[in-house]
């Protein structure tokens, strides 16, 4: 266990170096920006070496804190070059527009990620939602997604509360937070989606 | 018990939320609260400028979106250092310390200067690149001594902690702290809207302190 854990680390740390030294060739900025967010998944590949539950608990916050600051450096990178949002209107394929397919992937995306349940399953239909938008373009009120994002949210909060003070209803919290969190991501991954054309005529 | 930092006052163990105040940490706690507030009240300096030859001068103007945002981000700054220097698990500990660096890069991105946002640019780059010694030592601690908990470390019960942990936690929070140089290089100190960025310093300064104590606890 030992030896393997060192020779994992050894060579997510020799990849990690091979990162850097390209960061440190590399002069143009968004590249740069690129580069890194490789190098970022180096720091992921230690914490993940723990190769327990601690390791899938901690691997989630710094995927977080990592795009979180790569989507402060992108909204810097757009002004410092002062780039003009360009409209995008959805993937221009005939096929995809106009077919059923599209509709019957996501509700089967959808569904399957409402059976998985809990932060995979907000994946799986978020993704599913992501893709349908994707395709036929979408007229959405962002607004009552951001609010139904806001109150699951708020529901994965109070679970985890009744787990901590009274946690002889723990089938209820476990169940209220499943809930929560799927519906948190699943509204979370299709506003990732569809919010790019937030300001398009 | 005792420690580097004096022997705590008070222990919370909530879940797996671990808090203690020692004399050193509630020190810095309370030098953070109180910048904190000081932000919350205060008003951005409005700088004089005056026309060389003559005796004309006139305030530099802030607009108050940007006034607004650079609060917000000085504010979080300020609950992200506070979190840093009270927590009691090490991964915690580098989650408020990105977290410090995230708003550090909104403090110092809010002034709308292509020159201040190349140096917003750089320094967002180096903090960055600076979570992945930050995780990888919380990681190796973890790996090492079974243990995030910074109350087990100073029982001495857990193994010692390899040297190479203690020096990728440092190099990540000197990676983190390093605004006040890309503020300085901006020459952000000289522009308007003064009190917000001084959180840039202190949160970097406090961040130190805190990661002395940690890496010689264990």
């Amino acid at each position: 266990m030992w030896d393997q854990y060192n020779i994992g680390l050894l060579l997510v740390m020799f990849s990690g170096v091979i990162g850097f030294v390209a960061l440190a060739l590399e002069t143009d900025d968004l590249h740069r920006l690129l580069l890194l967010d490789l190098v970022e998944i180096t720091a992921l590949g230690v914490i993940a070496l723990l190769g327990t539950d601690l390791a899938e608990a901690l691997v989630l916050p710094g995927l977080t804190v990592g795009i979180a600051e790569l989507l402060a450096l992108s909204q810097i990178y757009i002004t410092k070059e002062g780039l003009k949002e360009r409209p995008v209107r959805g993937l221009n394929i005939e096929v995809i527009q106009k077919a059923d397919a599209p509709l019957i992937i996501s509700g089967f995306l959808v569904v399957y990620g409402l059976v998985l349940s809990g932060f995979t399953g907000g994946g799986v239909a978020g993704l599913g939602l992501v893709f349908y938008f994707m395709s036929r373009g979408y007229k959405e009120d962002i607004n009552m997604l951001e609010m139904a994002s806001g109150i699951s949210w708020a529901i994965w909060i109070f679970a985890f509360f009744v787990f901590m003070f009274l946690p002889q209803y723990w089938f209820i919290a476990l169940m209220g937070a499943a809930v929560g969190i799927v519906l948190k991501v699943t509204v979370k991954m299709s506003l990732v989606g569809t919010m790019w054309g937030e300001h398009r005529d | 018990m005792t420690s580097i930092g004096g022997i705590p006052f008070y222990i919370l163990e909530f879940g797996d939320e671990l808090v203690y105040f020692t004399p050193y940490t509630i020190t810095l706690f309370l030098l953070a609260l109180t910048f904190t507030v000081l932000v919350i009240i205060s008003r951005p300096e409005q700088q004089v400028d005056i026309a060389f030859g003559g005796d004309a001068y006139r305030t530099k103007e802030i607009s108050v979106s940007e006034m607004r945002f650079r609060r917000f981000m000085a504010i979080a700054c300020g609950l992200a250092t506070m979190g840093a220097m009270v927590t009691g698990d090490i991964f915690n500990f580098t989650l408020f310390t990105a977290m410090v660096g995230i708003t550090n890069v909104g403090i110092v991105a809010a002034v709308k200067s292509p020159h201040v946002q190349d140096a917003a640019y750089q320094y967002g780059l180096v903090s960055l690149s600076a979570t992945i010694p930050l995780f990888g030592g919380a990681a190796v601690y973890a790996a090492t001594t079974g243990s995030l908990s910074m109350i087990e470390l100073m029982k001495g019960v857990v193994p010692a902690v390899p040297l190479v942990a203690k020096a990728m936690l440092m190099l990540g929070v000197i990676g983190e702290g390093m605004a006040p140089f890309y503020a300085a290089k901006a020459e952000m100190f000289r522009a308007p809207g003064a009190p917000y960025v001084i959180m840039c310093s202190l949160s970097s300064l406090l961040i130190f302190l805190r990661v002395v104590e940690i890496v010689m606890l264990g």
